[in-house]
């Protein structure tokens, strides 16, 4: 299942391309790319149809020289849970989107 | 969203145990900060933040109805006491009413009557029936009453030797004074002692003219400038124009030269619609119809000679005894002459021959009075020999309507300026007609016998209201007419059009038969011609034809007395009826 998570990165990457892809950053509109970023990465996930539950987090930042860094610990079973994080970036932002999967 | 997912799980497989263990932070991001970066923004500076801490609140108007207040009284007059109670004394009073209260009835009769009051008072306070529903509707009342006139005052010639009021003019602000122009149109009647002014009157004073104009010769027609009302303009008998400024005096301003003026009468004069308000022009017997510009008045600016084979000779000409001029129409005019045509004239034309359009024949002798109607002016009235008549531009042989020939010969008309279908004309009998055509067309509507002498000119004022008319010996009568006959009647100016427009089509149809009927003889009589001059058998002769004729003529003139002997003696009778009650 962890191995799943990594080659599922590409996915992740296509959903958020679809989202904000080809966009300046506008704060007006932050709120509403990253629920569709969200929205777009668990429905793709769902449809893969394996029984876990699933955590998705989107940050998008505005490119203008501030520095970022995300952590995160996790307490779970590492046979069968995993995390992904996917990073993403165009001219004006960063958009980073981090996906937890624990299975059920 | 909504996203649903569906999962079996093996039964042996609940509740399994969960092996935790730790998983150590992983850095996910990092990012390092890059001010070049901040180079692609620019601060702003200053950022504008308006906060507001207040409570929010809302605005509501309101207003209760109006409602008026109006303080009404009772009027209760004391009354109904008997006879023999003298209601001031007191004790009477008192008396009676003890002894009434005492009454059986007494009772009985205050509460019915009380009950009927009180229903009444309630009435009065709940319903004014003084109230006027329908305000807004201004229903004009069709008047029932007759129409009449009424003689408001009598302006006399004040001179001893009574020459003929022949024409009359009404100030044009507001009507306040009338210009009267006197002379004697009588072939050598003229003495010595006769005098040649002519008079302004103000109509509230008919004892004395309120200024004198003093012409060379006595002037025959006279009009006011209705652009400014000083000036005056007056034609005299010896063919000469002058014009008068009423700032400057009873002596005319500037004459024009004898050389340039008439050789005849000048019977009439109409100002122009310019931007100087200085031209006019004037028409005369001796065939000419002259324009003129008050500033330069020793020669006419224009000349036209009415002569209707087109050559402008002046041994052809007809003579001109009216004109007619309207503003809205400045480029036409027409002339009346004295043998009976009316022309229609173009101003505009190039050539003397164009300026003539068209003659209108019908009347049988001089065209005293020429008016187009102020509301339909294709239509125009005539007035000469013993009827007036209506045209129509369109129609050139014959007037679309007319009156029926009187005993006296017409010597003046116009239309009345406020209602379409109301025209004046004055007799030599010296009685006015008011002619109301949607009303009677056979006879007058009204018919005043103004004085004994005949009448020979009449002018209605602007408002309709107030007309004046000229006698003989000069004496100028100013008379009211009725309301009815000057306010204007519902549907009334649709109507007269519809009139006019059915008169003028009976007359072209008419026409067009006419014409038929002439070629159909024209081509029977040419054959006929042959015939006769076989046969030899000739028609009545031209003297057996006029002896005929004038044998029916004196025929007709005879029923005519018989028939005026027998109304007289009816007259007689009914006199002697009247007396002998009495």
């Amino acid at each position: 299942s962890v191995l799943d998570k990594l080659t599922e990165s590409e996915l992740f990457t296509v959903a958020v391309e679809g989202a904000i892809g080809g966009n300046a950053y506008q704060h007006s509109r932050v709120n509403q790319w990253t629920n569709n970023v969200v929205e777009q990465c668990l429905s793709q996930l769902s449809k893969l149809g394996k029984p876990f539950k699933y955590i998705v987090t989107c940050i998008i930042m505005q490119k203008n020289g501030a520095g970022l860094q995300t952590a995160c610990s996790c307490f779970w079973d590492n046979t069968t849970d995993g995390s992904c994080t996917v990073r993403w970036e165009n001219k004006s932002m960063y958009c980073i989107v981090s996906v937890f999967g624990l299975a059920i | 969203m909504e996203i649903v997912y569906v999962y079996t799980k093996k039964r042996s497989e609940f509740g399994r145990q969960c092996n935790f263990s730790d998983r150590p932070a992983e850095l996910h991001v990092d990012i390092l900060p890059d001010p070049s970066l901040a180079a692609n923004f620019i601060d702003r500076d200053p950022c504008d933040v308006p906060i507001q801490c207040t409570q929010e609140m809302s605005e509501h108007e309101v207003n209760t109805e109006r409602i008026e207040y109006e303080t009404c009284g009772i009027n209760h007059v004391e009354g109904g006491w008997p006879k023999d109670i003298n209601p001031q004394e007191m004790e009477q009073t008192i008396r009676f009413r003890k002894k009434v209260e005492k009454d059986e009835n007494y009772v009985n009769t205050i509460m019915q009557l009380g009950s009927h009051m009180e229903h009444c008072i309630r009435q009065n306070n709940a319903i004014d029936i003084y109230q006027e529903y329908f305000e807004e509707e201004e229903v004009v009342e069709e008047t029932e009453e007759q129409p009449s006139a009424k003689t408001i005052n009598v302006f006399r010639d004040p001179n001893e030797v009574k020459r003929t009021a022949t024409s009359l003019s009404w100030h044009p602000d507001g009507s306040r004074k009338l210009a009267v122009a006197y002379s004697s149109l009588e072939f050598q009647k003229v003495t010595k002692d006769m005098s040649y002014d002519s008079y302004i009157w103000d109509i509230e004073n008919p004892n004395k003219p309120e200024m004198t104009l003093k012409p060379v010769s006595p002037l025959v027609c006279l009009e006011y400038n209705s652009k400014d009302s000083h000036i005056l303009v007056g034609g005299s008998y010896n063919g000469q124009i002058a014009y008068w400024d009423t700032r400057k005096g009873s002596q005319p301003v500037e004459m024009s030269t004898i050389e340039h003026s008439h050789r005849d009468p000048v019977y009439k004069v109409i100002w122009l619609q310019s931007k100087t308000g200085t031209d006019f022009f004037s028409a005369s017997t001796d065939g000419q119809v002259l324009w003129w510009d008050i500033r330069k008045m020793s020669e006419p600016t224009e000349r036209l000679v009415l002569d209707p084979t087109k050559e402008g000779k002046l041994e052809n000409a007809l003579g001109a005894i009216s004109l007619e001029f309207e503003t809205t129409m400045p480029t036409k005019f027409m002339v009346g002459t004295e043998q009976g045509l009316v022309v229609s004239c173009n101003r505009k034309a190039k050539t003397p021959a164009e300026k003539i359009v068209c003659t209108y024949s019908g009347h049988h002798g001089p065209i005293y009075a020429l008016q187009r109607n102020p509301f339909f002016p294709k239509n125009f009235l005539t007035v000469a020999d013993w009827t007036a008549r209506i045209w129509s531009e369109d129609i050139r042989e014959s007037s679309i309507m007319w009156t029926k020939y009187h005993t006296a010969s017409l010597s003046d008309g116009c239309w009345s300026p406020v209602r379409p279908s109301v025209f004046f004309t004055v007799k030599m009998d010296g009685t006015l007609d008011v002619w109301d055509f949607l009303f009677k067309q056979n006879d007058p509507t009204l018919s005043l016998k103004v004085c004994d002498e005949a009448l020979y000119s009449i002018r209605v004022q602007d408002n309709g209201r107030f007309l004046a008319c000229g006698s003989q010996l000069g004496t100028t009568t100013l008379l009211e007419i009725s309301s009815g006959l000057c306010t204007l009647q519902k549907n009334e100016k649709a109507l007269a059009a519809m009139m006019f427009e059915r008169e003028t089509k009976r007359e072209k149809i008419l026409e067009a038969r006419h014409r038929e009927m002439r070629l159909k003889e024209r081509s029977r009589s040419e054959q006929s011609k042959e015939d006769e001059a076989k046969e030899g058998e000739g028609e009545e002769s031209s003297e057996e034809l006029v002896a005929r004729i004038e044998k029916e003529f004196y025929e007709m003139i005879e029923t005519e007395m018989k028939n005026r002997g027998k109304d007289e003696k009816k007259e007689k009778e009914l006199d002697k009826v009247r007396n002998g009650d009495g």
